[in-house]
């Protein structure tokens, strides 16, 4: 795992250089590269994926015409001062969910970002069915792989509200089969994970750094030693944890990230629970920002934001007072339920408000001559099409942002009924976004190269 | 796709491995629908809903030819590594460090298999574990090392002897190591943390600081595989009569059954057991195990089971996520949910520990135990205080838990009972059966309607063909509990109408007509499926892991035991530690090709 780099100045050579004297902050500044304003060229790209479950409500979901003539629909009208930006991708199918085990929530979870069908295992779906984790690496994670060897994280994955049991419905993100990375849904726990040494005395630091090198190499050697004990399941787990180990290890040597220039401490406000579902809109706005302020240091280019899970039952009322049932079970009202479908319809609404938050936090960064937003894409993904019958055809895929121009954004696509399209493409179009070479992603079967027309 | 052989590796391990993991636990006895259920877009696995209820389920099977074929093979099973779940996690720095912050609730949560949270194949370690795990190790070394600098007084005063500090520093290594790797450590690893130790003393604010050299340590053991997984690779030779077979240390056995009877790392006795080496034989490891089920903390890990098994612990948060409709149920506060909760956790440890019930009686028991506040909500009177105590029920109404308020509320609806919940609770929890899955297009249900009781209101699904396939599975088996309100109350009448609680038990072993919860508790208790259910359910919570076809001998075995125990709980549990599976395992690499 030394496959890091480290081209930042380290902290450790600084202080040992200054003899330990006190460093003023503003000197820190240049023991970190400032990628944000790197020159043309040399600018990152970054993905954002963000995930909202139970389906949509596809009549209130799809635009009016197409192409660049289009109009939003009630659902995606929070968008409308992004509409530009966005890119409406009518016609995919999450077919790598049709098969398998699992039931139909567990199924379009697990596959949303892996575009490959669940392991088998004992996770308890509908009607007795039963499923194990995904069975392989999502595509942020692909993505980490390629881009993440130059920030401090390879990836960042952010949950709000997303409720145990942690099982197959509450994970997105996959380092391999069988390998869930679980969402941080604190967005105070997260801030200090990512900030926590930016904000601290930096001797503490260094200190504290000094000794976990020692203790990680220790406990790195007995990792190894015990994985070369072992064999099949046990010995992949061991690997595992040892990977993670060897993460945290190598960023000790990557010095400690350093505010300046549009990289500045949040304001996070008084604490509140994040797991209470009334807290929602508050926790959502501020892992937006802590995802917004990653991407602005460049402490990674990868992240997921897991809004509650597969077969939330989550109570909307902070949407609409007269929301009182789940939201699981509001999206299993049947279409002529005006009422329910108006408040599902809401409930959607309100994410597509939350992407729209994201989108003009990211538009507020500059970067070289336009912003980070320039340079980034974002996929609203969902592990449903159509809440009341679990379809995963037609699937309401949305990408905002261009990834550097890459895509051709202010579009809304149509593709015919027939022949089905399977998702998989969308991951290869975004791996591509991203400058990596695949003609597939996940499932073999669906191996058939990038969507066409997008860019 | 992937691109490094390694994670090839994964997938094809994951794949091969874990169908035979899921072993029985689903398919030994799944029932199905007689009506063809609708299409749906899912995969056609309907042929996996036949009736295979021939394997496993040892009633009636105990001839001896089997008996003594399995007393002359010893086949273990599977013995994945198991990492510490949170709870365990807890109760392990508890015992070992006496620290009370819990800091595993920190973590991210269990993941949850079945029904349970310690399941090998679905515990992993994330980074964002692996991070945590650094943090707590941290937090607990700057806690603990003051104190424990004690036992390293040469380390003391203004100027220690570095050679005198290291040596008190390498005993304190043997000692705290070992209980921290639960075996004592090897020259090798003594070795480390000797170096590690010296390493630390130069890493604090003083020139020599042996504290730091303490930190380090705790640090390093609390990250450790030895501390965070279950680690065994059992005795050096092989055990007669199994092929690729060896028995476990007496260290190895020393935490299973701390693990299994406490939840938590063994205590002194089970270490001078283990140092004897005297954890081999059956009768000294039946001997441990009941001295410690004669303690409380037996009684916690029980207590986790049934939160875990009944879905106790779904009471508090799902209950008040969806809420009560205050129109309908304007008793209701969220205030009762742990009240709820608590009252099926002390009925059950009563009955099981105090009374030495057994299953039957956990069904058929005309008792509860109430405190003040839960006494008021049920009506009752008897309790004056806060203290739960035993409160004698109305036979003809209630029975054991199945007619405890907060299992009733959890399988309900906001505004009403539900029959097809507390069916489909009875069918899959207690019967251990799983009806196939509902369609992907399910009609509405009926909104509350005064004129109309909940029943009535259900009857679509037994005239309709595309619902009464399945739903005859479930409904019959709730409509039981109709004189329970939807906060689990219990009612004359629903709307002022006649309530019908008649229902039947089909494809059960014990089929038959009912009327009312305690009738149906009643053939409950007399199903040898649901002890059968019973046995499974702690099966899996005991060994980690689903049932596969190698454990046939030791599902036998435990299921006769508790057969002859008159099916009392403490005994089935003592049963789970004497059997193939919990004394043995496959030698490392072998039960690749068992």
């Amino acid at each position: 795992m030394s496959i890091r780099k480290n081209h930042r100045l380290s902290r450790r050579h600084v202080l040992r250089g200054l003899g330990g004297a006190a460093i003023a902050l503003p000197l820190l500044d240049a023991m970190r590269s400032d990628r944000a304003h790197a020159g043309p060229g040399d600018t990152p790209k970054r993905l954002i994926i963000m995930y909202t479950p139970n389906g949509t409500v596809p009549a209130n979901f799809w635009p009016t015409g197409n192409g660049p003539d289009f109009t939003l629909s009630p659902i995606l009208a929070p968008l409308a001062d992004h509409k530009q930006d966005l890119l409406i991708l009518g016609g995919l199918d999450l077919m790598s969910s049709l098969k398998g085990p699992g039931d139909a929530h567990q199924k379009g979870t697990g596959s949303c970002l892996t575009g490959m069908p669940l392991l088998e295992g004992d996770f308890a779906g509908d009607g007795g069915q039963s499923a194990g984790w995904a069975g392989g690496i999502s595509l942020d994670q692909e993505v980490a792989n390629h881009v993440g060897q130059h920030t401090p994280f390879a990836s960042l994955e952010l949950g709000v509200a997303v409720q145990d049991p942690a099982n197959v419905g509450a994970r997105i993100s996959y380092r391999g089969a069988g390998q869930p990375l679980p969402p941080e849904n604190s967005p105070y726990a997260a801030y200090q994970r990512l900030f926590g040494d930016s904000i601290a005395d930096p001797l503490a630091v260094e200190r504290r750094a000094a000794r976990r090198r020692a203790v990680l190499d220790a406990v790195g050697d007995e990792h190894r030693a015990l994985r070369d004990r072992l064999s099949g399941d046990d010995r992949e787990k061991l690997e595992n944890h040892l990977t993670a180990v060897e993460e945290i290890r190598d960023r000790l040597d990557e010095g400690v990230i350093s505010f300046g220039g549009e990289c500045q401490p949040l304001q996070q406000g008084a604490f509140m629970d994040p797991n209470l579902v009334s807290n929602m809109p508050i926790m959502g706005k501020l892992q937006m920002d802590l995802m917004a302020m990653a991407m602005a240091c460049d402490i990674t280019r990868v992240g997921t934001i897991m809004w509650t899970r597969s077969v939330a039952n989550h109570v909307f009322s902070f949407v609409d007072p007269n929301i009182t049932e789940a939201h699981h079970s509001l999206a299993h009202k049947g279409d002529e339920d005006a009422p329910k479908v108006a408040q599902n319809t809401a409930i959607n609404a309100w994410y597509a408000e939350q992407l729209a938050y994201l989108i003009t936090r990211l538009k507020a960064i500059p970067e070289g001559d336009g912003t980070v937003f320039d340079n980034t894409v974002i996929l609203w993904t969902n592990e449903q099409a159509k809440g009341n019958n679990h379809s995963r055809y037609d699937m309401p895929y949305v990408l905002a942002g261009s990834a550097g121009g890459y895509f051709d954004t202010g579009r809304y696509l149509t593709r015919p009924e027939m022949p089905q399209i399977p998702h998989n493409k969308l991951l290869v179009s975004l791996l591509h976004a991203m400058d990596i070479d695949a003609d597939s992603f996940g499932d073999p079967e669906f191996d058939a190269g990038p969507l066409s027309g997008l860019t | 796709m992937r691109k490094t052989a390694g994670s090839n590796e994964v997938s094809v391990n994951m794949r091969e491995i874990l169908p035979l993991l899921v072993g029985l636990i689903v398919s030994t006895i799944s029932v199905g629908c007689q009506q063809p259920a609708p299409d749906s877009d899912e995969q056609a696995d309907g042929e996996s809903t036949a009736d295979t209820e021939s394997e496993g389920d040892g009633d009636g099977d105990g001839d001896g030819d089997e008996l003594t074929e399995c007393e002359a093979t010893i086949e273990p099973g599977p013995s994945p590594i198991r990492r510490l779940t949170r709870v365990e996690y807890n109760n392990t720095i508890y015992q070992l460090l006496g620290d009370t912050s819990q800091p595993a609730n920190a973590f991210p949560a269990d993941e949850v298999a079945g029904s349970f949270d310690n399941q090998a194949a679905a515990l992993v370690v994330s980074p964002l574990l692996a991070e945590q795990y650094e943090v707590a190790a941290e937090q607990l070394a700057l806690t603990h090392a003051p104190a424990l600098m004690d036992q390293l007084p040469a380390c003391g005063g203004g100027a220690p002897d570095p050679d005198s500090c290291t040596a008190d520093a390498e005993a304190f290594i043997h000692g705290f190591g070992k209980r921290a790797y639960r075996r004592p450590l090897t020259d090798d690893e003594v070795a480390v943390y000797v170096d590690l130790f010296i390493a630390g003393t130069d890493l604090g604010e003083a020139a020599y600081d042996p504290q730091v050299g303490v930190e380090v340590i705790l640090q390093a053991m609390l990250q450790s595989p030895h501390f965070l997984y279950r680690v065994e690779f059992g005795a050096s030779d092989l055990a007669d009569g199994g092929e690729d077979v060896v028995p476990l240390t007496s260290y190895e056995i020393a935490s299973r059954l701390s693990y299994l009877l406490w939840n938590t790392m063994p205590d002194a006795s089970l270490f001078e057991a283990a140092d004897a080496n005297e954890l081999q034989t059956a009768d000294q490891i039946e001997a441990q195990a009941r001295r410690m089920m004669d303690t409380p903390r037996a009684r916690e890990a029980v207590k986790n089971f049934h939160r875990q098994w009944l879905g106790l612990g779904r009471i508090e948060p799902q209950i008040a996520a969806n809420g009560k409709n205050p129109d309908i149920y304007p008793d209701y506060s969220d205030e009762l949910l742990s009240l709820w909760r608590r009252e099926t956790e002390a009925f059950i440890d009563d009955a099981v520990f105090e009374q030495g019930a057994n299953v039957e009686v956990l069904f058929t028991a005309n008792y509860t135990m109430m405190n003040k506040p839960l006494a008021d909500f049920y009506g009752v009177t008897g309790p004056t205080t806060d203290q739960f105590e035993r409160v004698e029920l109305d036979p003809g109404r209630y029975a054991g838990f199945l007619t405890h308020a907060g299992l009733l509320a959890l399988y309900a609806k906001p505004d009403r009972s539900s029959p097809i919940h507390r069916g489909k609770f009875v069918r899959e929890i207690l019967l251990c059966q799983s009806p196939p899955p509902p369609p992907d297009i399910v009609p509405e249900a009926p909104s509350v309607d005064e004129n109309q009781t909940t029943r009535d209101q259900f009857l679509q699904h037994s005239a309709d063909a595309l619902c009464s396939g399945c739903h005859r599975l479930m409904d019959p088996l709730g409509f039981g509990f109709e004189h329970f309100d939807g906060i689990g109350r219990y009612r004359e009448t629903e709307w002022g109408l006649a309530i019908d609680a008649s229902g039947e038990l089909i494809e059960t072993d014990n089929d038959g007509p009912y009327n009312g919860a305690v009738e149906l508790a009643a053939k409950l208790a007399a199903s040898d499926q649901v002890k059968n259910c019973v046995a499974t359910q702690w099966f899996q919570f005991a060994y980690g892991r689903t049932q596969t076809a190698e454990d046939s001998c030791s599902v036998e075995e435990i299921q006769a035991d508790f057969a002859a125990a008159d099916y009392d709980i403490k005994e089935l549990i003592i049963a789970l530690t004497l059997t193939d599976a919990f004394r043995y395992r496959h030698v490392i690499g072998a039960e690749e090709n068992p």
